[in-house]
């Protein structure tokens, strides 16, 4: 079933044979028509327009995030136009600087955040419960979170443009042309609030993924043996959990920095604007492999079934992945070649930046050997792919000859960058997302294509993107600067503008006729047969259109290698595991993260319009926060936690619950019954995204001691008066650690830890009130220099630790009176014992940092 | 080749009346980097057709292929020597035009928005001039770039690469004008509504002009402040 | 998990490796480590990205010699954590080659 199982062999060993297999009996067939009722009517979103504002439905939500994706695109393209219809001329009449500027940071901005990443979420969140043989995504109300999160922070951006207060600064944003000096207005604000609102988005969504694909696959689908899209969705989530948070932390110092006027970057009183640089592109570059993997993952799904064989080196591509994860974070700095750093740092960042073209390497021969192997079938999906294999391998070996370090002092942001960059990206991202786009439209509309359009679309974007791009490398060598708007003195580069700006509107048709090609589809095509490309994954093993359940029944290990057609009536009969829905609740089953051996039956929320009511509250702060009425946004805030507590309380299940027989013989548990349930992985998951989040911060904070120039600053107020609250705010969440381990031992002897519970509130709030006494009474004002500002960061950050730990410890107080932790069910208390310890260290590295950056005696 | 060929056409046509092209060099470091990136262009050219030819022969009958040779001979063994070469061809390149402590004479830029000041020492002391450049052909020159308002760079394509003037640094970016001449500079980092027309002139004189010309440019900048 | 975490062992002291030499030099320019001598012609500079790159290549080193003896995980092939350690030791190799080649501060 997986498309893996044969190629992975040639690197296995025979140990890892079959023999050890789940056997799972079957259970005994049953009318495919009643389970289906029964489960659509569980499983299918509320009815009328209500319905959309409270599904939290994964397919629901995969196609909202890429229709939405959709409409930012050509949004972006709109721009692009008028960037392109602006360069057409030397002296490009029509726009003024000032709001060309706003609109080629728009349309960059657009395009990364909200047209590439939320539809490599949308395609994820769509696919990835099909693929994997599962119901639904682990925390669905999460993605509908991230959606509305993404929907809001796209808005305010774009409300912003038609308002001509977008933000101007180039979508890397660099300080100090977007500090509260060279950038007065809001257009900056509205980039770092909007945009780090959408990256709660993108959290979310790194966060379900990644435990939907460890902990959710099908009985018996192992870790190795599973569909290389889920390969490279993991490798996507976990850099996104790790690539995010540098870009936060930045977002939130430059805002903090903008409105309070605490200085990170300002090099007067200790900041330093390379430190932005390092944190953005920390997160920068990643995030172009982050657009890349899902793209590849398409790809190496869609080639074997098209040429009728299986992938070559399932486990060179695995190992493909694994290296670009890791690779991919230590290339930042050649996007920093010229800021003046020794050459033996530029070297060994080019050494990366080279290195990193191997994994690609391997793919892309692996890709190809898969075509000779089969017989590549010449239909619309391999134009795509094709198209993609011209345009990324080019701009693939511009990017190798970017990574050598003087030939970058010249190209270096020029047109022959820009050139590169849509190479790639539109190279290696826009066409495996037609290529995919017209994979699963029969999937999602039920309904085949329009013949004919698609192709002439296809032929059109193609020759209108090189048309474009192709002379801009040249452009660039001839010296044209990017993000310039006019160029008077240099008619040598109007004709090349010129032709760029034709074929890039013939580009521009090209993308329209796509889009009406999908529009006809979904409106007009003939209904579409089941499984029409015969793949062998499980996303086609479901009627289509794909219905809300996606299975009636969950796959069992013996079903895994049959071709997707077979196993549609085994499953819609109820043959799987845990057919139906005979508990009239949202069920699905969870796997051991490496073998998949069934673990727990988990229960899934149902619909809900509280993620929209989340999401209103975080927006009601960012919009109280781009009016500068800084004291206000208390009231959401509270009402943010109060809205998480209602999140927390929709997540408890009843305790009475007995075993479920999710086959014949094979009894599960609740997940209450587990401690380490999908939530548990989540919140690793959270914290590791944490951790990344404050190492960022001590990278910040060393980066500034070590080459700021106006190191050390002016004498410390602060004195050893102040070393005995930093100690009690410091040594408070440890107290809090103990309490939690006192109320764990006490659950598991079935006795009430609510006392013990209590006390972690007590001492996480007692930290909180330390650390109050210390801004009050003790600490340096934060505006003085870069230092005391680090330390307020710091502060702030153990603060809301140990008030997030309190109130986890009170939810659990909570729970004991409730009597909802039991022996058997632990509540909260291991998610509790992840955050307190969490908490407790970095409280403990935090003090020490405060102190070691110095006071006087 | 094919692509250098397409490459070259307009290259001709755009005639050699490019005040900021990269592939006219007049320095030594700029024409260093060039033929790093015609041989770079040579070599992209040739892979991407070898691609191409890989995947136009995938198109018919099933063949018997070995994973290993497409995984790991080309995959593998075609890509570490193409990159380590690259390696090797950049860090000799940039080795050769890095600036070194050999007394060369240093001339300050400060970037400002939306222009450039430069300032020369001469016999009568530092002399300021205000987009306009002032080189001693045939020595090296290493310029002293600061800024103290937002990000800038100093590019002057026909001599070498560009070197970013950032407040609370200054950055070391050694030149080398072959011959008298006139060049053109810009800045190649976006610096707000100005940035398109933040561009200087360079003028190369005999090394032996230099501080004639040096004095003739103060007595302007005189001239033009009465 | 433990057959997870042990495949990102290699690529891991690649990272940790990495990080330490790139830290190394910062720290060193910005401390004038290449006017104190070490020993012989060898400066404190130069001997400190030196040390560091070659104790990142030796755990790399070791972690390959060692991984045979690693017990795997029931069920699960050992092919993905040889190939990370591979992946460590070669990145380590190819990306901290600069410490013998380029100038330094
Ligand atoms: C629809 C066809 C597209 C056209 C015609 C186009 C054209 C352009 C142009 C002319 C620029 C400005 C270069 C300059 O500043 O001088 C630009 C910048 C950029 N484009 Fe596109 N683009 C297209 C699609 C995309 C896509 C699909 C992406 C990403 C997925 C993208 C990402 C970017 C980025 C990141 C920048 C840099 C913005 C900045 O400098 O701040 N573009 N594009
Ligand atoms: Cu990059
Ligand atoms: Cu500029």
């Amino acid at each position: 079933m997986t498309d893996s199982t044969a190629p992975g062999q040639q690197v296995a060993t025979p140990a890892d044979a079959r023999d050890d297999t789940l056997a799972i009996a079957p259970n005994p067939p049953r009318r495919a028509l009643g389970l289906h009722r029964r489960l659509s009517r569980v499983w299918a979103n509320d009815p009328g327009w209500w319905g959309h504002v409270t599904a939290v439905n994964h397919t629901t939500l995969g196609l909202r995030f890429m229709g939405t994706a959709l409409v930012f695109f050509l949004v972006g393209g709109v721009l692009a136009m008028l960037i392109r219809a602006q360069l057409a001329t030397h002296d490009g009449a029509f726009l003024d600087t000032e709001l060309y500027n706003q609109i080629f940071t728009m349309h960059g901005s657009i395009m990364m955040f909200l047209f590439a990443i939320p539809m490599l979420e949308g395609l994820a969140i769509y696919l990835l419960p099909k693929l994997l043989g599962t119901r639904d995504m682990a925390f669905p109300r999460l993605t509908a979170l991230g959606y509305w999160c993404y929907l809001f922070g796209g808005l305010i951006m774009l409300t912003a443009l038609l308002f001509g207060v977008a933000p101007r600064d180039g979508w890397f944003m660099y300080t100090p042309l977007s500090g509260a000096t060279y950038s007065p207005g809001i257009n900056a604000d509205v980039w770092l609030l909007g945009v780090t609102f959408v990256e709660i988005s993108a959290l979310c969504a790194a966060v379900e993924i990644t435990v939907t694909i460890l902990r959710q696959r099908a009985p018996g689908m192992k870790l190795t043996e599973m569909p290389l899209f889920a390969w490279y969705m993991l490798g996507t989530s976990v850099m996104m959990l790790v690539g995010f948070p540098p870009l936060i932390l930045a977002s939130v110092l430059l805002e903090i920095e903008r409105a309070f006027d605490w200085p990170f970057f300002a090099v007067a009183r200790g900041g330093d604007p390379l430190l932005w640089q390092h944190l953005f592109w920390l997160f920068g570059h990643p995030e172009v492999y982050i657009i890349f993997l899902p793209a590849a993952g398409v790809l190496s799904t869609l080639i074997p079934v098209l040429c009728r064989t299986q992938i070559m080196g399932y486990g060179a591509i695995v190992a493909s992945v694994l290296a670009l994860v890791f690779l991919s974070f230590g290339l930042w700095v050649h996007h920093m070649f010229t800021v003046g750093i020794p050459h033996m740092a530029l070297a060994f960042f080019s050494a990366a930046s080279l290195l990193v073209a191997v994994p690609t390497v391997v793919q892309v021969f692996a890709w190809i050997g898969t075509m000779w192997q089969g017989r590549p079938q010449l239909v619309l999906p391999m134009y795509h792919i094709l198209g993609f294999f011209l345009t990324f391998v080019m701009g693939g070996l511009t990017g190798v000859m970017l990574a050598v370090v003087p030939f970058n002092w010249q190209a270096h942001d020029t047109a022959f960058v820009t050139a590169h960059l849509h190479y790639v990206l539109i190279g290696g991202f826009v066409f495996p997302m037609m290529a995919a786009a017209v994979w699963w439209m029969p999937q999602i509309t039920g309904r085949e294509r329009v013949r004919g359009l698609g192709e002439a679309a296809f032929w059109v974007i193609l020759i209108g993107f090189h048309g474009t791009f192709f002379i801009m490398h040249l452009t660039g060598l001839l010296g044209m600067p990017r993000r310039i708007d006019v160029y008077p003195d240099n008619p040598e580069w109007v004709w090349l503008n010129l032709t760029s700006s034709i074929f890039g509107f013939v580009m521009t048709i090209g993308f329209g006729l796509f889009v009406l090609d999908m529009a006809l589809q979904a409106f007009m095509g003939q209904k579409q047969r089941r499984d029409p490309w015969r793949a062998p994954t499980l996303d086609w093993a479901m009627p289509l259109p794909a219905p809300p359940y996606t299975f009636a029944s969950i796959p069992a290990p013996q079903h895994l290698d049959l071709p997707a057609r077979e196993v549609i009536t085994i499953l819609a009969r109820g043959e799987g595991l845990l057919p139906g829905a005979p508990r009239d609740r949202r069920e699905l089953l969870t796997t051991s993260l490496g073998t998949a051996r069934p673990d727990h039956v988990a229960l899934l929320p149902g619909n809900t319009a509280l993620p929209l009511g989340l999401a209103s509250a975080i927006g009601g702060f960012v919009l109280l926060m781009l009016a500068g009425l800084y004291a206000l946004t208390l009231l959401p805030l509270v009402l943010v936690a109060m809205l998480i507590w209602r999140w927390g309380r929709g997540m408890v299940r009843p305790v009475d619950d007995a075993p479920i027989e999710v086959a014949p013989g094979l009894s599960l548990p609740l997940q209450g019954w587990r401690r380490r349930t999908l939530g548990w992985t989540g919140s690793v998951c959270l914290l590791v995204a944490n951790g990344t989040l404050f190492a960022s911060l001590v990278f910040g904070i060393g980066f500034l001691a070590l080459v700021a120039s106006e190191w050390p600053g002016p004498e410390a107020r602060v004195t050893s008066a102040a070393l005995p609250w930093v100690a009690i705010a410091a040594l408070m969440p440890v107290l809090g650690a103990l309490a939690q381990r006192r109320s764990d031992a006490l659950q598991r002897r079935g006795g009430d830890g609510s006392a013990a519970a209590g006390l972690g509130v007590v001492a996480n709030s007692v930290a909180v009130a330390a650390l109050a006494v210390l801004a009050l009474g003790h600490m340096d004002d934060p505006t003085q220099h870069a230092r005391d500002a680090l330390r307020g960061v710091l502060a702030g950050y153990v603060a809301l630790h140990a008030l997030i730990g309190a109130g986890m410890a009170g939810f659990a107080m909570d729970q004991f009176r409730r009597a909802e932790i039991t022996a058997r069910h632990a509540g909260l208390l291991p998610v509790w014992r992840l955050w307190q310890d969490y908490a407790a260290v970095t409280a403990l590295v935090a003090a020490l940092l405060a102190v070691g950056l110095g006071m006087s005696a | 080749m094919r692509g250098a060929l397409v490459l070259m056409l307009p290259l001709v046509l755009a005639g050699c009346d490019s005040p900021l092209s990269t592939l006219t060099p007049a320095g030594p470091a700029a024409r260093d980097i060039a033929g790093l990136w015609w041989v770079m262009l040579g070599g992209a050219a040739v892979l991407t057709l070898l691609v191409l030819v890989l995947l136009a022969m995938a198109f018919g009958p099933p063949r018997q292929v070995r994973a290993r040779v497409w995984t790991h001979w080309l995959g593998l063994g075609l890509s570490f020597p193409v990159l380590g070469a690259m390696l090797a061809a950049g860090l000799w390149v940039g080795e050769r035009v890095l600036p070194r402590d050999d007394g060369a004479l240093q001339i300050k830029v400060h970037a400002v928005q939306w222009f450039w000041e430069f300032t020369a020492p001469s016999p009568d002391g530092p002399v300021t001039t205000r987009d306009r450049l002032i080189l001693p052909a045939g020595e090296p020159v290493d310029l002293i770039i600061t800024s103290s308002d937002v990000i800038h760079s100093f590019w002057v394509p026909q001599l070498g690469g560009k070197m970013d003037a950032i407040p609370g640094r200054e950055n070391r970016l050694r030149l080398q004008a072959d011959a008298p001449g006139r060049l053109a500079g810009q800045c190649a980092e976006f610096c707000g509504v100005g940035h398109a027309v933040m561009r200087f002139e360079v003028e190369v004189v005999e090394a032996g002009d230099w501080e004639e010309a040096l004095r003739d440019a103060a007595n302007d900048g005189d001239a033009e402040d009465d | 998990m433990r057959w997870l975490a042990l495949s990102l062992v290699g690529p891991g002291i690649w990272a940790a490796g990495f990080v330490l030499v790139y830290a190394l030099h910062g720290v060193g320019c910005a401390r004038g480590w290449p006017a104190m001598g070490l020993a012989g012609a060898l400066d404190l500079h130069a001997g400190a990205l030196w040390a560091g790159w070659l104790v990142a290549l030796g755990a790399g080193a070791l972690l390959l010699l060692r991984l045979p003896r690693a017990k795997a995980e029931a069920g699960l092939p050992v092919w993905l954590p040889r190939v990370g350690a591979w992946i460590g030791l070669a990145a380590t190799a190819f990306t901290l080659l600069p410490v013998a080649l380029a100038t330094s501060c």
